[in-house]
Protein backbone atom coordinates (compact mmCIF):
# COMPACT_ATOMS: atom_id res chain seq x y z
CA UNK A 1 0.00 0.00 0.00
CA UNK A 2 1.32 3.46 -0.88
CA UNK A 3 2.62 5.61 1.94
CA UNK A 4 0.13 8.19 3.18
CA UNK A 5 1.15 11.86 2.90
CA UNK A 6 1.04 13.83 6.12
CA UNK A 7 0.68 17.60 6.22
CA UNK A 8 1.12 19.66 9.36
CA UNK A 9 -0.88 22.86 9.80
CA UNK A 10 0.73 25.19 12.27
CA UNK A 11 0.25 28.85 13.15
CA UNK A 12 -0.09 31.07 16.18
CA UNK A 13 -3.19 31.25 18.36
CA UNK A 14 -6.05 32.85 16.48
CA UNK A 15 -4.28 32.81 13.14
CA UNK A 16 -7.03 30.78 11.50
CA UNK A 17 -5.75 27.22 11.46
CA UNK A 18 -9.04 25.65 12.41
CA UNK A 19 -11.04 27.85 10.03
CA UNK A 20 -8.68 26.88 7.25
CA UNK A 21 -8.91 23.20 8.12
CA UNK A 22 -12.70 23.29 8.35
CA UNK A 23 -12.87 24.91 4.93
CA UNK A 24 -10.46 22.43 3.44
CA UNK A 25 -12.41 19.47 4.72
CA UNK A 26 -15.46 20.71 2.88
CA UNK A 27 -13.51 20.47 -0.37
CA UNK A 28 -14.47 17.24 -2.15
CA UNK A 29 -10.86 16.81 -3.20
CA UNK A 30 -9.95 16.29 0.45
CA UNK A 31 -12.86 14.04 1.33
CA UNK A 32 -10.56 11.15 2.15
CA UNK A 33 -8.60 12.99 4.83
CA UNK A 34 -8.02 11.97 8.41
CA UNK A 35 -7.36 14.76 10.89
CA UNK A 36 -5.34 14.76 14.06
CA UNK A 37 -5.88 17.81 16.24
CA UNK A 38 -3.43 18.71 18.98
CA UNK A 39 -5.07 21.15 21.35
CA UNK A 40 -3.80 23.07 24.32
CA UNK A 41 -5.89 23.43 27.42
CA UNK A 42 -7.91 21.27 29.70
CA UNK A 43 -10.81 21.08 27.31
CA UNK A 44 -10.17 20.87 23.63
CA UNK A 45 -12.61 22.91 21.62
CA UNK A 46 -11.14 23.51 18.22
CA UNK A 47 -12.05 20.08 16.95
CA UNK A 48 -15.71 20.89 17.56
CA UNK A 49 -15.40 23.60 14.93
CA UNK A 50 -14.24 21.19 12.29
CA UNK A 51 -17.09 19.46 10.56
CA UNK A 52 -16.18 15.89 9.85
CA UNK A 53 -17.19 12.53 11.12
CA UNK A 54 -15.84 11.74 14.57
CA UNK A 55 -13.97 8.75 13.42
CA UNK A 56 -11.91 10.87 11.05
CA UNK A 57 -10.86 13.36 13.70
CA UNK A 58 -8.63 12.31 16.52
CA UNK A 59 -7.98 14.68 19.37
CA UNK A 60 -4.60 14.74 21.03
CA UNK A 61 -5.35 16.39 24.33
CA UNK A 62 -2.08 15.89 26.11
CA UNK A 63 -1.30 19.59 25.94
CA UNK A 64 1.25 21.70 24.21
CA UNK A 65 4.40 20.16 25.57
CA UNK A 66 5.69 18.95 22.27
CA UNK A 67 7.85 16.16 23.61
CA UNK A 68 4.90 14.58 25.39
CA UNK A 69 2.86 14.89 22.23
CA UNK A 70 5.32 12.86 20.21
CA UNK A 71 4.41 9.50 21.66
CA UNK A 72 0.71 10.26 21.42
CA UNK A 73 1.07 11.39 17.86
CA UNK A 74 2.89 8.28 16.75
CA UNK A 75 0.42 6.04 18.57
CA UNK A 76 -2.52 7.93 17.10
CA UNK A 77 -1.18 7.81 13.56
CA UNK A 78 -0.39 4.13 13.97
CA UNK A 79 -3.88 3.50 15.30
CA UNK A 80 -5.45 5.33 12.36
CA UNK A 81 -3.49 3.19 9.93
CA UNK A 82 -4.39 -0.01 11.74
CA UNK A 83 -8.09 0.88 11.84
CA UNK A 84 -7.99 1.78 8.17
CA UNK A 85 -6.37 -1.54 7.33
CA UNK A 86 -9.00 -3.39 9.38
CA UNK A 87 -11.80 -1.49 7.66
CA UNK A 88 -12.92 -0.04 10.99
CA UNK A 89 -12.92 3.52 9.65
CA UNK A 90 -13.49 5.08 6.28
CA UNK A 91 -10.46 4.77 4.07
CA UNK A 92 -8.29 7.89 3.87
CA UNK A 93 -5.54 9.00 1.51
CA UNK A 94 -4.11 11.81 3.56
CA UNK A 95 -3.53 12.83 7.15
CA UNK A 96 -3.57 16.44 8.32
CA UNK A 97 -2.23 17.33 11.74
CA UNK A 98 -3.31 20.62 13.28
CA UNK A 99 -0.87 21.74 15.98
CA UNK A 100 -1.65 23.98 18.89
CA UNK A 101 -1.04 27.66 18.37
CA UNK A 102 1.79 27.63 20.87
CA UNK A 103 3.52 24.60 19.47
CA UNK A 104 6.98 24.39 18.10
CA UNK A 105 6.29 22.20 15.07
CA UNK A 106 9.79 20.71 15.00
CA UNK A 107 9.21 17.90 17.52
CA UNK A 108 6.11 16.85 15.61
CA UNK A 109 8.15 16.65 12.43
CA UNK A 110 10.85 14.73 14.30
CA UNK A 111 8.30 12.19 15.45
CA UNK A 112 7.09 11.69 11.91
CA UNK A 113 10.61 11.45 10.53
CA UNK A 114 12.13 9.09 13.03
CA UNK A 115 9.60 6.61 14.31
CA UNK A 116 10.28 3.25 12.68
CA UNK A 117 6.75 2.05 13.39
CA UNK A 118 5.19 4.51 10.97
CA UNK A 119 8.14 5.27 8.69
CA UNK A 120 7.04 2.92 5.95
CA UNK A 121 3.40 3.94 6.09
CA UNK A 122 3.58 7.72 6.28
CA UNK A 123 5.69 10.43 4.80
CA UNK A 124 5.91 14.07 5.68
CA UNK A 125 4.56 15.99 2.73
CA UNK A 126 4.45 19.59 3.84
CA UNK A 127 4.25 22.06 6.65
CA UNK A 128 1.65 24.81 6.27
CA UNK A 129 1.72 27.89 8.50
CA UNK A 130 -1.15 30.32 8.92
CA UNK A 131 -0.41 33.97 9.66
CA UNK A 132 -3.03 36.56 10.51
CA UNK A 133 -2.90 39.48 8.04
CA UNK A 134 -4.12 41.96 10.61
CA UNK A 135 -2.20 40.89 13.70
CA UNK A 136 0.66 39.04 12.04
CA UNK A 137 3.35 41.69 12.38
CA UNK A 138 2.62 42.22 16.07
CA UNK A 139 2.53 38.47 16.63
CA UNK A 140 5.88 37.97 14.93
CA UNK A 141 7.32 40.77 17.05
CA UNK A 142 6.02 39.41 20.32
CA UNK A 143 6.09 35.64 19.96
CA UNK A 144 9.20 33.77 18.82
CA UNK A 145 7.04 30.64 18.36
CA UNK A 146 5.21 32.34 15.51
CA UNK A 147 8.48 33.26 13.82
CA UNK A 148 9.61 29.67 13.99
CA UNK A 149 6.29 28.40 12.66
CA UNK A 150 6.53 30.66 9.62
CA UNK A 151 10.22 29.99 9.08
CA UNK A 152 9.85 26.24 9.07
CA UNK A 153 6.86 26.11 6.69
CA UNK A 154 6.73 24.89 3.10
CA UNK A 155 3.71 27.10 2.46
CA UNK A 156 2.45 30.16 4.29
CA UNK A 157 -1.23 31.03 4.25
CA UNK A 158 -2.00 34.63 5.12
CA UNK A 159 -5.47 34.67 6.63
CA UNK A 160 -7.98 37.44 7.37
CA UNK A 161 -6.85 39.54 4.44
CA UNK A 162 -10.25 41.20 4.63
CA UNK A 163 -9.06 42.73 7.90
CA UNK A 164 -5.56 43.73 6.94
CA UNK A 165 -3.40 44.30 3.89
CA UNK A 166 -0.17 42.30 4.25
CA UNK A 167 1.57 44.41 1.61
CA UNK A 168 0.67 47.68 3.29
CA UNK A 169 1.39 46.72 6.89
CA UNK A 170 4.74 45.13 6.18
CA UNK A 171 3.70 41.54 6.82
CA UNK A 172 4.40 40.41 3.27
CA UNK A 173 7.93 41.75 3.43
CA UNK A 174 8.53 40.16 6.83
CA UNK A 175 7.32 36.78 5.67
CA UNK A 176 9.42 36.93 2.53
CA UNK A 177 12.50 37.77 4.57
CA UNK A 178 11.73 34.97 7.03
CA UNK A 179 11.11 32.27 4.49
CA UNK A 180 11.70 33.36 0.92
CA UNK A 181 11.30 29.89 -0.55
CA UNK A 182 7.80 29.25 0.77
CA UNK A 183 4.91 30.29 -1.51
CA UNK A 184 2.65 32.85 0.16
CA UNK A 185 -1.07 32.18 -0.29
CA UNK A 186 -4.07 34.02 1.04
CA UNK A 187 -7.32 32.79 2.52
CA UNK A 188 -10.40 34.72 3.61
CA UNK A 189 -12.60 32.79 6.02
CA UNK A 190 -10.51 29.76 5.22
CA UNK A 191 -11.37 29.77 1.53
CA UNK A 192 -8.46 28.50 -0.49
CA UNK A 193 -7.84 26.20 -3.42
CA UNK A 194 -6.72 22.96 -1.77
CA UNK A 195 -4.67 21.99 -4.79
CA UNK A 196 -2.37 24.95 -4.12
CA UNK A 197 -1.91 23.96 -0.52
CA UNK A 198 -1.10 20.30 -0.65
CA UNK A 199 1.26 18.34 -2.81
CA UNK A 200 4.28 20.30 -1.60
CA UNK A 201 6.35 17.23 -0.92
CA UNK A 202 8.91 15.59 -3.08
CA UNK A 203 6.85 12.79 -4.57
CA UNK A 204 9.57 11.30 -6.64
CA UNK A 205 13.10 11.95 -7.70
CA UNK A 206 12.22 13.71 -10.92
CA UNK A 207 13.69 17.06 -11.73
CA UNK A 208 10.72 19.36 -11.39
CA UNK A 209 9.83 17.92 -7.98
CA UNK A 210 13.31 18.39 -6.61
CA UNK A 211 13.70 21.90 -8.00
CA UNK A 212 10.33 23.02 -6.67
CA UNK A 213 10.99 21.42 -3.30
CA UNK A 214 14.44 22.94 -2.93
CA UNK A 215 13.42 26.39 -4.24
CA UNK A 216 17.01 27.53 -3.99
CA UNK A 217 16.38 30.24 -6.55
CA UNK A 218 14.03 31.98 -4.15
CA UNK A 219 16.68 32.35 -1.48
CA UNK A 220 18.92 35.41 -1.72
CA UNK A 221 22.32 34.64 -3.15
CA UNK A 222 25.61 36.37 -2.82
CA UNK A 223 26.04 38.52 -5.92
CA UNK A 224 29.74 37.70 -5.99
CA UNK A 225 30.27 34.03 -6.76
CA UNK A 226 33.80 32.96 -6.00
CA UNK A 227 33.31 29.42 -7.19
CA UNK A 228 32.06 27.84 -4.02
CA UNK A 229 30.43 30.63 -2.22
CA UNK A 230 27.73 31.22 0.30
CA UNK A 231 24.67 33.27 -0.33
CA UNK A 232 24.06 36.21 1.90
CA UNK A 233 20.87 35.97 3.89
CA UNK A 234 18.13 38.20 5.06
CA UNK A 235 17.24 38.64 8.66
CA UNK A 236 14.09 38.74 10.73
CA UNK A 237 15.37 39.14 14.24
CA UNK A 238 17.65 36.20 14.55
CA UNK A 239 16.20 34.14 11.70
CA UNK A 240 18.34 33.93 8.59
CA UNK A 241 17.67 32.29 5.23
CA UNK A 242 20.54 31.63 2.92
CA UNK A 243 21.88 29.25 0.33
CA UNK A 244 25.34 27.75 0.48
CA UNK A 245 26.57 27.15 -3.03
CA UNK A 246 29.59 25.16 -4.01
CA UNK A 247 30.82 24.43 -7.49
CA UNK A 248 33.29 21.70 -6.53
CA UNK A 249 32.08 18.28 -5.37
CA UNK A 250 31.92 17.60 -1.67
CA UNK A 251 33.41 14.48 -0.15
CA UNK A 252 30.81 12.22 1.44
CA UNK A 253 32.73 12.25 4.71
CA UNK A 254 32.81 16.04 4.69
CA UNK A 255 29.06 16.21 4.24
CA UNK A 256 28.50 13.76 7.10
CA UNK A 257 30.86 15.62 9.43
CA UNK A 258 29.29 18.95 8.48
CA UNK A 259 25.83 17.73 9.41
CA UNK A 260 27.18 16.12 12.59
CA UNK A 261 28.83 19.35 13.71
CA UNK A 262 25.70 21.35 12.95
CA UNK A 263 23.50 18.89 14.82
CA UNK A 264 25.84 18.79 17.78
CA UNK A 265 26.48 22.48 18.25
CA UNK A 266 23.55 24.29 16.71
CA UNK A 267 20.78 21.75 16.24
CA UNK A 268 18.18 23.90 17.93
CA UNK A 269 19.11 26.86 15.73
CA UNK A 270 18.80 24.90 12.52
CA UNK A 271 15.14 25.34 11.70
CA UNK A 272 15.37 23.67 8.34
CA UNK A 273 18.07 22.50 5.96
CA UNK A 274 17.38 21.30 2.43
CA UNK A 275 20.04 20.49 -0.08
CA UNK A 276 21.03 19.07 -3.39
CA UNK A 277 24.63 17.97 -3.03
CA UNK A 278 27.26 17.05 -5.59
CA UNK A 279 29.07 14.23 -3.80
CA UNK A 280 32.56 13.43 -5.05
CA UNK A 281 32.13 9.68 -4.70
CA UNK A 282 28.83 9.71 -6.60
CA UNK A 283 29.47 11.58 -9.84
CA UNK A 284 26.34 12.46 -11.76
CA UNK A 285 24.08 11.22 -8.95
CA UNK A 286 23.48 14.06 -6.51
CA UNK A 287 22.19 13.52 -3.01
CA UNK A 288 19.07 15.19 -1.67
CA UNK A 289 19.27 15.98 2.02
CA UNK A 290 16.62 17.34 4.36
CA UNK A 291 16.71 18.05 8.06
CA UNK A 292 14.71 19.78 10.76
CA UNK A 293 17.03 20.82 13.57
CA UNK A 294 19.20 17.78 14.37
CA UNK A 295 16.94 15.22 12.70
CA UNK A 296 17.49 14.29 9.05
CA UNK A 297 15.86 12.03 6.54
CA UNK A 298 18.10 9.40 5.01
CA UNK A 299 19.61 10.99 1.90
CA UNK A 300 18.00 10.26 -1.44
CA UNK A 301 20.34 9.60 -4.35
CA UNK A 302 18.99 10.90 -7.63
CA UNK A 303 19.65 9.11 -10.89
CA UNK A 304 20.64 12.38 -12.53
CA UNK A 305 20.80 16.11 -11.91
CA UNK A 306 17.37 17.71 -12.14
CA UNK A 307 18.62 20.62 -14.27
CA UNK A 308 21.68 22.11 -15.92
CA UNK A 309 22.90 23.56 -12.65
CA UNK A 310 25.37 21.04 -11.25
CA UNK A 311 26.39 23.04 -8.20
CA UNK A 312 25.74 21.99 -4.65
CA UNK A 313 22.94 24.05 -3.16
CA UNK A 314 22.18 23.88 0.55
CA UNK A 315 19.28 26.04 1.67
CA UNK A 316 19.35 26.88 5.36
CA UNK A 317 16.80 28.61 7.55
CA UNK A 318 18.36 29.18 10.92
CA UNK A 319 18.11 31.12 14.14
CA UNK A 320 21.18 33.24 14.68
CA UNK A 321 23.63 31.38 12.47
CA UNK A 322 26.11 33.31 10.36
CA UNK A 323 26.19 32.09 6.74
CA UNK A 324 29.88 32.91 6.57
CA UNK A 325 30.53 30.72 9.58
CA UNK A 326 28.76 27.80 7.96
CA UNK A 327 30.77 28.30 4.79
CA UNK A 328 34.04 28.49 6.75
CA UNK A 329 33.11 25.33 8.65
CA UNK A 330 32.27 23.43 5.48
CA UNK A 331 35.49 24.53 3.79
CA UNK A 332 37.60 23.75 6.85
CA UNK A 333 36.13 20.28 7.15
CA UNK A 334 36.66 19.59 3.46
CA UNK A 335 40.30 20.70 3.58
CA UNK A 336 40.86 18.50 6.62
CA UNK A 337 39.15 15.46 5.13
CA UNK A 338 41.04 15.90 1.85
CA UNK A 339 44.34 16.00 3.72
CA UNK A 340 43.50 12.90 5.75
CA UNK A 341 42.42 10.98 2.66
CA UNK A 342 45.54 12.00 0.74
CA UNK A 343 47.71 10.95 3.65
CA UNK A 344 45.94 7.61 3.96
CA UNK A 345 46.32 6.97 0.24
CA UNK A 346 50.01 7.86 0.34
CA UNK A 347 50.62 5.70 3.41
CA UNK A 348 48.85 2.79 1.76
CA UNK A 349 51.04 3.25 -1.30
CA UNK A 350 54.19 3.26 0.81
CA UNK A 351 53.13 0.10 2.61
CA UNK A 352 52.31 -1.57 -0.68
CA UNK A 353 55.73 -0.64 -2.09
CA UNK A 354 57.48 -1.99 1.01
CA UNK A 355 55.66 -5.30 0.73
CA UNK A 356 56.79 -5.63 -2.84
CA UNK B 1 42.89 10.50 20.98
CA UNK B 2 42.70 11.27 24.63
CA UNK B 3 40.67 13.85 26.44
CA UNK B 4 42.31 13.34 29.82
CA UNK B 5 44.15 16.24 31.35
CA UNK B 6 47.89 15.94 31.68
CA UNK B 7 50.65 18.27 32.73
CA UNK B 8 52.87 19.24 29.87
CA UNK B 9 55.66 20.38 32.19
CA UNK B 10 56.24 23.46 30.14
CA UNK B 11 55.54 27.08 30.65
CA UNK B 12 54.34 29.65 28.21
CA UNK B 13 57.10 31.29 26.27
CA UNK B 14 59.60 28.58 27.11
CA UNK B 15 60.22 27.95 23.44
CA UNK B 16 58.65 28.56 20.10
CA UNK B 17 57.60 25.45 18.33
CA UNK B 18 59.08 25.43 14.82
CA UNK B 19 56.52 24.79 12.11
CA UNK B 20 56.76 24.43 8.37
CA UNK B 21 54.37 26.64 6.41
CA UNK B 22 52.94 23.46 4.92
CA UNK B 23 53.44 19.78 4.94
CA UNK B 24 52.67 17.44 2.07
CA UNK B 25 48.93 17.60 2.64
CA UNK B 26 48.00 20.77 4.49
CA UNK B 27 48.84 24.26 3.32
CA UNK B 28 48.94 26.57 6.31
CA UNK B 29 48.40 29.70 4.32
CA UNK B 30 46.59 32.91 5.11
CA UNK B 31 43.30 31.39 3.96
CA UNK B 32 43.73 28.44 6.34
CA UNK B 33 44.37 30.74 9.28
CA UNK B 34 41.48 33.05 8.39
CA UNK B 35 39.10 30.11 7.93
CA UNK B 36 40.05 28.43 11.20
CA UNK B 37 39.91 31.69 13.09
CA UNK B 38 36.42 32.28 11.74
CA UNK B 39 35.30 28.76 12.66
CA UNK B 40 36.59 29.12 16.21
CA UNK B 41 35.22 32.61 16.80
CA UNK B 42 31.85 31.60 15.36
CA UNK B 43 31.76 28.59 17.64
CA UNK B 44 32.37 30.81 20.67
CA UNK B 45 29.38 32.91 19.62
CA UNK B 46 27.16 29.87 19.24
CA UNK B 47 28.13 28.62 22.69
CA UNK B 48 27.55 32.07 24.18
CA UNK B 49 31.16 32.48 25.24
CA UNK B 50 32.57 36.02 25.23
CA UNK B 51 36.19 36.05 24.21
CA UNK B 52 38.70 36.50 21.44
CA UNK B 53 40.61 34.32 19.02
CA UNK B 54 44.12 35.26 18.00
CA UNK B 55 47.21 33.69 16.55
CA UNK B 56 49.29 31.72 19.03
CA UNK B 57 52.55 33.64 19.41
CA UNK B 58 54.30 30.39 20.24
CA UNK B 59 53.04 28.23 17.43
CA UNK B 60 52.73 29.23 13.80
CA UNK B 61 49.86 26.79 13.27
CA UNK B 62 48.11 27.57 16.51
CA UNK B 63 45.43 29.80 17.92
CA UNK B 64 44.99 31.32 21.31
CA UNK B 65 41.45 31.34 22.66
CA UNK B 66 41.04 33.95 25.35
CA UNK B 67 37.64 33.82 27.02
CA UNK B 68 36.63 36.88 29.00
CA UNK B 69 36.72 34.76 32.12
CA UNK B 70 38.80 31.70 32.81
CA UNK B 71 42.07 30.37 31.51
CA UNK B 72 43.28 30.65 27.96
CA UNK B 73 43.22 27.68 25.64
CA UNK B 74 45.80 27.02 22.96
CA UNK B 75 44.88 24.90 19.97
CA UNK B 76 47.67 23.87 17.62
CA UNK B 77 47.44 21.88 14.44
CA UNK B 78 49.94 19.33 13.34
CA UNK B 79 49.19 17.77 9.99
CA UNK B 80 50.14 14.28 11.11
CA UNK B 81 48.62 14.33 14.58
CA UNK B 82 45.66 16.70 14.41
CA UNK B 83 44.70 19.27 17.00
CA UNK B 84 46.43 19.57 20.35
CA UNK B 85 44.42 21.40 23.00
CA UNK B 86 46.19 22.97 25.96
CA UNK B 87 44.87 24.92 28.92
CA UNK B 88 47.09 27.68 30.20
CA UNK B 89 46.95 28.96 33.76
CA UNK B 90 46.96 32.74 33.43
CA UNK B 91 48.76 33.24 36.73
CA UNK B 92 51.52 30.69 36.62
CA UNK B 93 51.69 30.17 32.89
CA UNK B 94 51.71 26.46 33.50
CA UNK B 95 50.02 24.41 30.82
CA UNK B 96 47.75 21.40 31.07
CA UNK B 97 47.14 19.26 28.04
CA UNK B 98 43.49 18.57 27.30
CA UNK B 99 44.00 16.03 24.58
CA UNK B 100 44.73 15.46 20.96
CA UNK B 101 41.98 15.37 18.36
CA UNK B 102 42.48 14.16 14.81
CA UNK B 103 39.79 16.40 13.36
CA UNK B 104 37.79 19.57 13.73
CA UNK B 105 34.62 17.88 15.08
CA UNK B 106 36.56 16.49 18.05
CA UNK B 107 38.29 19.80 18.61
CA UNK B 108 35.03 21.71 18.69
CA UNK B 109 33.48 19.18 21.06
CA UNK B 110 36.43 19.45 23.44
CA UNK B 111 36.34 23.23 23.37
CA UNK B 112 32.62 23.32 24.07
CA UNK B 113 33.04 20.93 27.00
CA UNK B 114 35.76 23.14 28.40
CA UNK B 115 34.40 26.59 27.66
CA UNK B 116 30.65 26.10 27.75
CA UNK B 117 29.77 22.85 29.47
CA UNK B 118 26.17 23.96 29.82
CA UNK B 119 25.70 24.88 26.16
CA UNK B 120 23.13 22.71 24.38
CA UNK B 121 24.67 19.69 22.73
CA UNK B 122 22.77 17.51 20.32
CA UNK B 123 23.60 14.66 18.05
CA UNK B 124 22.73 13.91 14.47
CA UNK B 125 19.70 11.67 14.11
CA UNK B 126 18.95 10.12 10.75
CA UNK B 127 15.33 9.11 10.80
CA UNK B 128 13.69 5.98 9.49
CA UNK B 129 11.28 7.75 7.18
CA UNK B 130 12.21 8.13 3.53
CA UNK B 131 11.76 11.50 1.92
CA UNK B 132 9.96 10.27 -1.17
CA UNK B 133 6.27 9.69 -1.39
CA UNK B 134 6.67 6.78 -3.74
CA UNK B 135 9.62 4.73 -4.70
CA UNK B 136 11.24 6.11 -7.83
CA UNK B 137 14.22 3.85 -7.61
CA UNK B 138 16.28 6.55 -6.03
CA UNK B 139 16.40 5.18 -2.52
Amino acid sequence: MAAVPVSVITGFLGSGKTTLLASLLRDPALARTAVIVNEFGEVGLDHLLVEASDEEIVLLDSGCVCCSVRGDLVRTAGSLLARRAAGAIAPFDRIVIETTGLADPAPILHALMTDPGIADSLYLESVIATVDAAAGVATLDAHPESVKQAAIADRIVVTKTDLGDPAANGLAERLHALNPAAPKLTAVHGAIDASRLFGGGMYDAQGSDVRRWLAAEAVPHDPVDHGHDHAAGRHDGAVTSFCLRRSTPLRAVTLTLFLQVLAEHCGARLLRLKGLVDVLESPGRPAVIHGVQHVFHPPVWLDAWPDEDRTTRIVVIALGLDPLWLKALLDALDVEVAALQMRATTDAGVLSTRKE
Amino acid sequence: MSSKRFRTGRRAGAYRRPRPAYDSFVLYDVAWHARMSHVLSGALGIWGVAGTIGPDPEDANGFLIAPRTGPEIRVCHDASAGWAVTLRDPASGEEVGLGQHPGLPGLLRRLREELAPDAPAGRLVVGAQQMLGRDAGGR
